[in-house]
């Protein structure tokens, strides 16, 4: 018995490293979308893998895992703002990552694209998240987010369209000026 | 499907392959490219969304998890820990009750019992009789003596009166034993002076750091086996 006990301990400690192996870059970039800073990113993701130890057995489709993972950050995301709700703050540029120190080309069209990522109402980025990032479909976000696809669809078409007019009003020598 | 309904479309998702946006796609090459347009864009947020996780963040998540689960099982055997010495404790605490807690809340329901427990080993007809001078030497246990002899003694022998030790002498009487019991005082017993059942009736004297029972058949004179041994018993300090 206690063999068994250890036994299936260790299976689930196997599950558990593989879980976190194959999907926190997935989730720690969606939590960085949700909330546009990287220490909470990271303390959203160690909250919601540990979470997802104390009910690792009720995950009997490995498949779902990611979207499984990713409804744990979501409620762990708004206990945050139940919490702190008063310490909020809005986006501010100061947030935005910033990986300018290899300033090759495509890490300024980066930052470029990251700021105005950052602008979009987050009910207009999370979902473009879930679609580009996380490859699901209209109807898998509508489940996850808790909609109905309509307005899943509605949401990611002004996403594109808000950030493909931000693009065509950037002068196309972008960058150069910078700094 | 007009322009607008095709630009929505495709700005909700640039990869659909639905039959209607494909046969408009196949229809009008400008549309095809504004999907392939909005299907570039994309590739260009995706590369802007994959920002830089934190180095060795999967191996703090795995330590985490195992500190944290470490944590938990030795809270576990702890409780375990705290269970299995409860248990003992009580167990404990019953096997002391049980064996050292007397069933007999009185000092006749106890004598009767005895009696009636050691009945078969004593007659009347015994013919070994126990010497006043042995008696008295048995007495020093309890700072007492008999003076002169009550009867024909038949045993006198210390025995454990419900764990106490006891003397428990056998007298021949008239038709049966007459049994007295030298017990020192204590509280576990309530004293009881008369007591009886169907057979034998019982009378206790309660002296200072003793009490002396008489128990016998109900053809002798407790009352005068009592005042003899009153008459007859002083105790040293």
């Amino acid at each position: 018995m206690p063999s068994q006990v250890s036994n299936n301990m260790a299976t689930k400690q196997v599950r558990y490293e593989a879980l976190v192996r194959a999907l926190h870059t997935d989730l720690y970039r969606y939590a960085y979308w949700l909330t546009h800073d990287k220490q909470i990113s990271e303390d959203l993701v160690q909250e919601t893998f540990l979470r997802a130890w104390r009910a690792l057995d009720s995950l009997k489709d490995e498949k779902a895992a990611k979207s499984w993972l990713i409804t744990i950050l979501r409620r762990e995301n708004a206990r945050r703002f139940e919490r702190k709700r008063f310490e909020m703050s809005e986006y501010e540029e100061a947030n935005v990552m910033d990986t300018q120190s290899t300033s090759t080309e495509q890490e300024i069209e980066n930052h470029w694209l990251r700021e105005k990522m950052a602008q979009l109402p987050p009910e207009y980025s999370e979902p473009l998240v879930l679609q580009i990032l996380g490859g699901y479909s209209g109807e898998d976000i509508a489940t996850m987010l808790n909609l109905n696809k309509n307005t899943v669809m509605t949401r990611l078409f002004r996403a594109r369209n808000q950030l493909k007019e931000a693009l065509e009003k950037e002068p196309v020598t972008r960058g150069q000026y910078n700094g | 499907m007009d322009d607008l309904q095709y630009r929505r479309s495709i700005y909700a998702d640039p990869t659909c392959q639905d039959e209607d946006i494909l046969a408009a796609q196949q229809a009008d090459p400008a549309k095809k490219e504004f999907a392939q347009d909005l299907i570039q864009l994309d590739e260009r947020l995706k590369r802007a969304m994959q920002v830089p996780v934190p180095d060795g963040l999967c191996e703090k998540l795995i330590l985490r998890q195992t500190l944290a689960s470490h944590q938990q099982k030795k809270r576990k055997s702890r409780v375990h820990l705290a269970l299995a010495a409860s248990v003992a404790i009580i167990a404990g605490l019953a096997v002391n009750y049980l064996q050292f807690s007397s069933s007999f809340t009185n000092l006749g329901d106890y004598a009767l019992a005895h009696v009636y427990h050691e009945q078969d080993d004593f007659s009347n007809d015994d013919k070994n009789l126990v010497s006043l001078t042995s008696l008295n030497q048995k007495m020093i246990a309890f700072n007492g003596s008999f003076e002169q002899s009550l009867g024909q003694l038949i045993s006198a022998d210390y025995c454990r009166f419900d764990g106490m030790k006891s003397l428990h002498l056998v007298f021949k009487g008239i038709t049966d034993t007459v049994t007295v019991f030298v017990v020192p005082k204590n509280e576990q017993l309530a004293f009881s002076q008369y007591f009886s059942d169907s057979k034998l009736q019982g009378e206790s004297i309660g002296f200072k750091n003793t009490n002396v029972i008489v128990i016998a058949d109900k053809n002798e004179s407790l009352s005068q086996w009592q005042r003899a041994i009153s008459d007859n018993i002083t105790w040293s300090i």
